[in-house]
């Protein structure tokens, strides 16, 4: 499909690759911009901290964070875990509550969604039990199945069972009905679909519901642990705070912020991959 | 009709497109003239370069090669003097109709009260009285449409362009339309290009039809429209001048 | 004219009922649900209080407060605490967020470090918080603030980046600058976005202010609930709870009604 006029300034080729090369240049600038503001974010930190600005007994360097990453790997003190043991606690927690959550949230949201019948007698249990958040379930938890593993996964369960539920429920609901009719007229059973038509339109949703319950997930986890734990990362920051080492809070946090990246990367990966057709 | 004057001139209008590895022409080596005052359509199988290039004379695209001249200057990007009605709207969901259609005027910073005036004019001219307060999803498709007319003429623009303005209407209301343009157009004459790929539609309004050919479009031809107006679709001369242009018509599958 | 003699075909009949039977099953859910909590406060060596215990709690809060203060104060002082945190949290997000989404060099510069603040759950902060600054009023307001400024920043910075071409063209058809571009345009589009992390924003501050306050202080609701489970205090427990469902669906309410006063373009319809 290329052309030559008389007028013409550069050939088809020749203009792809000058667009190529633009875009590539601005793309650049663009990833050094990025570099240079955590750069300078951590710099800035750095050396406010080193001349006195901040105070350094409250807050500490990000060199410091970064020797106690390193020393916490293998030294249990002051709180009496290693980091490995910290973060296995916290995941076993978050990951059983949020795979219970999914597995039990999403199929009820979908029935909901599908079944009138069934939607009109859940929906005032579920909206009363909606407006309250996650952590003010914690203290009733705590008084009735008490300290543990199981208080702290009922609790990471429900913060991330709602979030399924109602977008499992909302995707299947728009559905569109052209669908619907499609499936009628060849003769498909209620059930039938619901199976290959609703569910598969009701994906999108669905996922992006999964991506805020595992945000829920571990936002309560941490919560929970620090109400009533002793392992797991929230249980470290507790401690960190019980000892005035600002170090291990600040290791503590990053370690949460940088695990609650990599779930998003996870789920992103996934969803690309399960989703892609759509884009 | 005719003054023969030269409002504007397109000379060797490209545009093409990269996606991916591929350049894709939409428009290559257009020129063509636009006499002051005229109904000009242009008129072309569908998904093809028209918008393309109304989008070049409007601004909204640079082209790839060639000049646009208006009163013999060249411009380059957005001008004033030129207004456009667009197929798809564009009408602010967030603005009532006479926020909408003194949007032009508002961005060139006349105060509300002279705004105020001016717009009113239109808002009588097109009919919709009454209407002033309503937004925009209140409205018919063909009041809507009146909206997007109204302000692009309350900018007082040189140049109105229209790109397929009557797409999204149904039949009914479309006819209705042409017969409000031709009646706005009569109440105040200015430059007209009206992309359409109506073939009835072109015939009914022009002055003259440019018609273009599919991908990548050029000008294959240019006809003078003399039928008298209001033009009588059934009439001999206009069934003729549409055998005539219709075979020369490319299809665009 | 007779008026009861409509004759309605097999399928009309069967949706009718269905359709009264749809009706009535909210109501037969409740009562069951209520059943449920009188069977649970009841069992043999059930700590779960009863509705009634949980009235007669309520009442004798009012009658003797707890720190000072009664029930609808500390919700009063949870509220004000939400409110003072939302409200910076809006002025200050939503221009951050116009920031970056309207600038693509700004957000080059800050959403990577912002992300990395994002992926932090608020909770988190508490103990380096409370470290800094106390367990006052402060670090409370600005723990709600962090929980609350997020969404804001991200939902509008979503809706400015993603303007629709076909409003900005227009501008640019009747010469707009970039400033005119971007407040006559951008911003009013962007508006359901923004008022969709407002929404967001809302239910992250109640959530947090009750977490701050569970974890270190003396008054709010949060406080109160936490006062209950260190004393074994079943209904006072509960109470709180019922009253937190309560405010956040209140909360939940208003900020779509905000959202119609500010927006009436979407009400319409």
């Amino acid at each position: 499909m290329s052309n030559s006029y008389k007028n013409e300034k550069m050939t088809d080729t020749e203009r792809i690759s000058f667009v190529k090369n633009t875009k590539r240049k601005d793309d650049y600038l663009i990833i050094m911009i990025s570099i240079i503001g955590v750069l300078g974010f951590l710099i800035i930190w750095q050396l406010a901290v080193v001349f006195g600005l901040l105070p350094s007994r409250y807050v500490p360097m990000p060199t410091e964070v970064i020797k106690l990453f390193a020393v916490k790997l293998v030294d249990p003190n002051p709180e009496g875990a290693v980091l490995g043991v910290h973060i296995l606690a916290s995941l076993q927690i978050v990951l059983t509550g949020f795979l219970l959550a999914i597995v039990v949230g999403v199929p009820l949201g979908l029935v909901m969604g599908w079944y009138k019948g069934f939607d009109s007698f859940m929906r005032p249990i579920f909206e009363i039990l909606r407006p309250i958040p996650p952590v003010a379930w914690i203290p009733l938890t705590i008084l009735w199945i008490g300290i543990g593993l199981k208080a702290k996964a009922f609790i990471v369960f429900f913060s991330a069972f709602v979030p399924c539920v109602i977008n499992a429920y909302a995707g299947i609901k728009q559905t569109n009905p052209v669908l619907i009719n499609v499936a009628k007229t060849c003769g498909a059973s209620n059930f039938t679909t619901f199976y290959k038509i609703g569910i598969p339109s009701a994906l999108t949703m669905t996922f992006a519901g999964v991506k805020v319950a595992l945000g829920n997930a571990w936002a309560t986890l941490v919560a929970a642990e620090m109400l009533a734990s002793s392992a797991g990362l929230g249980f470290m920051i507790l401690q960190g705070r019980q000892f005035a080492r600002a170090d291990i809070i600040i290791l503590g946090i990053v370690v949460i912020g940088v695990i609650g990246i990599i779930f998003a990367s996870i789920l992103g990966y996934v969803e690309n991959r399960m989703l892609g057709w759509k884009k | 009709m005719d003054n023969n004057k030269i409002k504007l001139k397109l000379e060797n209008i490209s545009q093409s497109y990269i996606t991916k590895d591929n350049v894709f022409t939409a428009v290559s080596g257009v020129s063509l003239e636009v006499y002051d005052r005229e109904f000009l359509v242009i008129l072309g199988p569908g998904r093809c370069g028209k918008s393309v290039l109304l989008n070049m004379i409007a601004g909204i695209e640079k082209p790839v090669d060639g000049s646009i001249f208006l009163d013999g200057e060249k411009i380059n990007g957005s001008d004033e003097r030129i207004g456009m009605v667009f197929q798809k709207l564009a009408l602010m969901p967030w603005k009532t109709v006479i926020e909408n259609i003194e949007f032009g005027l508002k961005l060139k910073g006349m105060n509300k009260k002279t705004r105020r005036e001016t717009t009113q004019k239109y808002i009588e001219l097109v009919g919709l009285e009454g209407f002033e307060k309503s937004y925009p999803n209140q409205l018919s498709g063909g009041m809507k449409q009146r909206v997007g007319i109204a302000r692009a003429y309350t900018n007082s623009p040189e140049i109105l362009l229209m790109d397929e303005p009557f797409g999204q209407l149904d039949a009914q209301t479309r006819y209705a339309m042409q017969d409000e343009v031709l009646r706005v157009w009569d109440a105040e004459k200015r430059t007209v290009i009206f992309v359409t790929n109506n073939l009835e539609e072109a015939l009914y309004l022009a002055d003259r039809i440019i018609l273009l050919s599919k991908c990548p479009a050029h000008v294959k031809e240019s006809y003078d429209i003399n039928l008298p107006r209001p033009r009588n679709t059934t009439d001999s001369d206009f069934l003729h001048l549409r055998k005539l242009i219709s075979d020369n018509t490319d299809l665009a599958l | 004219m007779q008026k009861n003699n409509v004759v309605m075909s097999e399928a009309e009949r069967k949706s009718f009922l269905l359709n009264k039977i749809y009706k009535i099953l909210p109501i037969i859910s409740v009562v069951l649900l209520i059943l449920l909590w009188f069977i649970a406060a009841g069992a043999e060596n059930s700590n779960f209080p009863s509705p009634q215990e949980v009235f007669l709690r309520f009442i004798t809060l009012q009658q003797k407060p707890i720190k000072e203060f009664n029930l609808f104060q500390h919700i009063w002082i949870s509220l004000i605490r939400v409110f003072i945190a939302l409200i910076v949290s809006w002025i200050i997000g939503i221009a951050f967020g116009i920031l970056i989404g309207w600038n693509k060099k700004a957000n080059a510069l800050f959403s990577p470090v912002f992300t990395a603040f994002r992926s932090v759950p608020p909770l988190a902060w508490v103990p380096l918080m409370t470290m800094w600054f106390g367990t006052g009023e402060f670090p409370k307001i600005l723990l709600v603030f962090m929980g609350a400024l997020m969404p804001v920043v991200v939902n509008t910075q979503s809706g400015i980046a993603n303007v629709a071409k076909m409003y900005l063209d227009v501008g640019t058809i009747f010469n707009a600058n970039g400033k005119q571009l971007l407040i006559e345009i951008a911003i009013p589009s962007s508006l359901d976005a923004i008022f969709a992390g407002i929404r967001t924003s809302t239910s992250a501050a109640w959530m947090v202010v009750l977490a701050a306050e569970m974890l270190g202080g003396r008054s709010g609701i949060g406080f109160l609930i936490v006062r209950g489970m260190n004393s074994g205090d079943y209904a006072l427990c509960l109470l709180s709870m019922v009253c937190i469902g309560i405010v956040g669906a209140l909360l939940a309410i208003m900020t779509k009604y905000l959202e119609r006063l500010v927006c009436p373009w979407t009400i319409i319809k």
